[in-house]
């Protein structure tokens, strides 16, 4: 299940950026809010650098209107065509395994990013 | 409250940079500073000395150990095998002790100049480096006592009849 997660995780990031970007605290917190979705919030940062060391992101320091500067995160085209790849492929890969996994009626809806 | 003066955080952070030692020196600062801004954000309304709210904080974070381990390991080779010595800096000493009457000398300085781009290019993952020079030196030598070797013979003065 870890390891689902895991690979999930980090096209929830992608997906969060779809609409600009946000600066990782943001990003923690929206991800938190997902049930079953976040084990550790600290292992996020190790996947945004990840996610910018393969330039599926860019980075930017803004300053805050209180406190230090913070580090925005953004979609690079590669990032956007990553995503937009996941979420064909993740449709599919959905339905397949509810069809298996629900045997009847019930059908959980949760819906992650 | 500024975290930077926090007891608690300056423990986790401890440990955090303690666990991420495996990674390379900017990552491993990058990581702790990414932890480091996400506490002062997470506890900038809290009043300094509310240690409660520092340990959800921290306890949400979790484990410095788990946060690590989710970084990539180290790139090029896994971390495992570390460094085998390059097979064509033992071959390039080896050839140029034989010398093979000025062959192995020639082969050896091939062969060690060879070693030497491979370890570069391996970024850490093969040593041997220097015996890929002194595969090099000795291949010099060689070559070397081979020209001295011609030299002499060929303009002898005294050649036996």
């Amino acid at each position: 299940m870890s390891q689902l997660r895991k690979g999930t995780l980090e096209y929830c990031v992608l997906a969060l950026l779809r609409d600009g970007q946000r600066y990782g605290f943001e990003l923690v917190r929206a991800l938190s809010q997902a049930d079953g979705l976040l084990v550790s919030e600290g292992t996020i940062y190790p996947l945004l650098s990840r996610l910018r060391r393969d330039q599926l992101v860019s980075t930017s320091w803004q300053e805050s209107e209180a406190g230090p500067p913070r580090r925005y995160y953004q979609l690079t085209d590669a990032g956007k065509r990553a995503l937009a790849d996941f979420s064909d492929e993740w449709a599919r890969f959905r339905d397949a395994v509810d069809a298996l996994v629900t045997t009847q009626g019930e059908q959980g809806d949760e819906r992650a990013c | 409250m500024n975290v930077h003066a926090d007891p608690l955080v300056d423990d986790y952070l401890r440990r955090l940079d303690a666990a991420a030692s495996a990674l390379p020196a900017h990552q491993r600062e990058e990581l702790v500073s990414d932890i480091r801004d996400h506490l002062q954000e997470a506890l900038r309304q809290t009043p300094a000395g509310d240690t409660a709210a520092v340990r959800t904080a921290l306890d949400r974070l979790g484990p410095p150990e788990e946060i690590a381990a989710a970084a990539d390991p180290p790139p090029g080779q896994p971390a495992a095998a570390p460094g085998q010595a390059n097979g064509l800096a033992i071959a390039s000493v080896l050839l140029a002790v034989l010398w093979f009457a000025g062959i192995g000398a020639v082969l050896a300085l091939v062969l060690g100049y060879r070693a030497r781009t491979q370890i570069k290019n391996s970024a850490g993952s093969q040593t041997g480096s220097g015996l890929a020079t002194a595969g090099i030196i000795l291949g010099w030598i060689g070559i070397t006592i081979l020209v001295a070797g011609v030299i002499l013979i060929a303009f002898h003065p005294n050649k036996p009849q």
